[in-house]
């Protein structure tokens, strides 16, 4: 076994290599370790070069996360199958939410297979995102360097180190935002987020300015908790829940998007709006979701998300819902359907209005027992009739 | 088209480049790019007589003491952080105005403080020696040197010595513990 010094650097194994990195936890605080595939740049080429617990799987498998437990992570690497242009691959640990800095961590040791192994000096340590190591090309051979150096701020600066765009986390406006200045100057290029907006009763809108490049295509998903079966002798429960909207253009025009009278929408032309497809079970992974085509959200004056249940009991807090609403280079905005909806069968969820082109999002989560009072309510002002489908 | 030496590997600097006055020395490595305190590597020189020893306390090169008593050796100043393109540190040399006692250059690079800032030269990134022909600006002859280093907080870089009637160049990459100062005192430098 060759046990390495930070600095010192030792040739590994060729072919299918499993590399283990093991720490003692830091109680209320959570590490994640990622890998990073780098060109002869010392950056990753494109976002998708970056291993962690968003995305599993780079290289096309020849980095792989296999376990991510606490006190554990462990990655089987190909250093062999790597593409040509990949130079380093980089292991880094970083402490989540930097709540607290790695001399807190008693233990940390990066094991690789064929009998390397490096113990990183915690003692001391500042930072809250470290490069633990790196396995980089030496005259045609791969060799592995213990590092043990990092970011006192955490996964950003470090990911910023290694080229990788991270989309800042919005500061949290306040309840009743004043009128949003104007859209500023952003990149265009696409960036990893690495936050999660939840919107919730403390915190129920945000506003997402428009880029240069526009917002792309939004994508609205609703998911729920397929409900159980119930074993021999329960009866199942399968509960079907339907994404759809309300919308209204600029130009006037509005109506529905449901699944119900197959009024699924389009995307190239009005509403820019599209359902894509019903999942009648919920079993379908991802359940299902509505498309915005970004580019025209010029064109779109409000959209109102909303749920209903077509088929088995309204009990909305056992459904477990939640709806997510992904821009491309904007934070994951994530609504829960976590209230008591009594009989209700109809749940408005998040309304996404125009604001002087950006994208207002605010939590509504609140019920109607069918689509025409939730119409009322909110002032759309459209006819219904009742239909099946 | 400069030679490239690894370990151990010599030039001859007079066959290289065939009637050679004055060189520059430049030595290279990467500033930090991660958080923590900044390394500060330092260049020096020591001019050796047969014994391997410095011919007088002068003939040691360095932030202190920048210029050769007889002006054929003049380094050319500190950089603290290693920022920037191209060399960080550059020696000066006059070969024909060289002592006929002098036998050998040792060109060394010390990380300053290196025990209380826990730094090794393992940490330091492309870190190299060159040689560069004054009169042309052409590079002669590199040698880089971070795959060899770990743990080491003192190295000679390399050794530029007679052979002949000749000057050649060595890539040595011979690592020390301990810093400059035990450096020194090996090549008999009295250190107050």
């Amino acid at each position: 076994m060759t046990s390495l010094v930070p600095g010192g650097n030792a040739p590994v194994a060729t072919g299918s290599i499993t590399v283990e990195i093991a720490y003692s936890p830091i109680p209320g605080a959570d590490i994640d370790v990622s890998a990073f595939a780098l060109a002869e740049s010392g950056k990753v080429r494109s976002d998708n070069d970056m291993c962690f617990y968003g995305q599993p799987n780079v290289q096309g498998g020849a980095v792989q996360m296999a376990d991510a437990s606490s006190g554990r992570a462990v990655f089987n690497v190909d250093l062999s199958r790597l593409e040509a242009a990949v130079d380093k691959v980089a292991l880094t640990a970083t402490i989540h939410e930097n709540k607290a800095s790695f001399d807190r961590v008693a233990s940390l040791k990066v094991t690789v297979s064929g009998g390397v192994e490096a113990q990183i000096p915690t003692s001391g340590m500042k930072e809250t995102a470290l490069i633990l190591g790196e396995f980089y090309r030496r005259q045609g051979q791969w060799k592995f360097r213990c590092v043990a150096q990092g970011f006192a701020g955490g996964l950003a600066p470090l990911a910023t180190h290694f080229g990788v765009d991270i989309a800042d986390a919005p500061a949290p406006s306040p309840a009743a935002a004043p009128t949003p200045p104007p859209a500023p100057p952003a990149p265009a290029k696409s960036a990893i987020s690495l936050s999660k907006v939840t919107l919730d009763k403390s915190r129920s809108s945000i506003s997402l300015e428009k880029t240069a490049a526009g917002f792309g295509e939004i994508r609205v998903n609703l998911n729920w908790n397929r409900g159980k079966s119930g074993g021999f002798f329960g009866k199942s429960k399968a509960i079907d829940l339907d994404l759809g909207c309300l919308y209204e253009l600029q130009d006037g025009e509005k109506s529905v998007i449901q699944a119900l009278g197959n009024q699924f929408g389009e995307l190239d032309y009005e509403p820019f709006i599209k359902l894509m497809g019903d999942d009648r079970t919920g079993a379908v992974a991802g359940g299902e979701w509505l498309h915005i085509n970004g580019k025209k959200w010029s064109e779109i004056k409000r959209i109102l998300i909303f749920a209903f249940i077509y088929e088995g009991a309204p009990d909305w807090k056992a459904t477990d819902g939640v709806v997510t609403i992904f821009v491309p280079g904007q934070p994951e905005i994530e609504v829960r359907l976590n209230e008591e909806g009594g009989r209700l069968g109809c749940c408005a969820i998040a309304l996404l209005e125009n604001d002087n082109g950006a994208v207002k999002v605010t939590r509504r989560v609140d019920f109607h027992s069918n689509q025409e009072p939730m119409d009322k309510a909110y002032g759309w002002g459209m006819r219904w009739r009742a239909g099946s489908k | 088209m400069a030679v490239s030496l690894s370990k151990g590997g010599n030039i001859s600097l007079s066959k290289e480049a065939p009637g050679l006055t004055e060189i520059v020395v430049g030595l290279g490595w990467d500033a930090r790019k991660t958080d923590g305190v900044e390394f500060d590597l330092d260049a020096s020189v020591f001019v050796t007589g047969e014994n391997d020893k410095v011919l007088n306390d002068s003939s040691f090169i360095f932030y202190n003491n920048k210029l050769s008593a007889d002006g054929s050796i003049e380094h050319l100043g500190d950089n603290r952080s290693g920022a920037g393109e191209g060399d960080d540190e550059q020696v000066n040399v006059k070969l024909t105005g060289l002592a006929a006692d002098v036998k050998k250059l040792v060109f060394a690079v010390t990380i300053h403080d290196a025990e209380a800032r826990k730094q090794s030269f393992g940490q330091v990134n492309n870190a190299y020696i060159r040689v560069v022909n004054k009169a042309d600006g052409k590079e002669i002859a590199r040698f880089d040197l971070s795959e060899d280093a770990s743990v080491e907080t003192a190295m000679i870089f390399g050794e530029l010595y007679r052979h002949g009637a000749e000057f050649k160049f060595k890539a040595i990459g011979q690592g020390y513990a301990g810093g400059l100062k035990p450096l020194a005192e090996a090549h008999g430098v009295s250190i107050g």
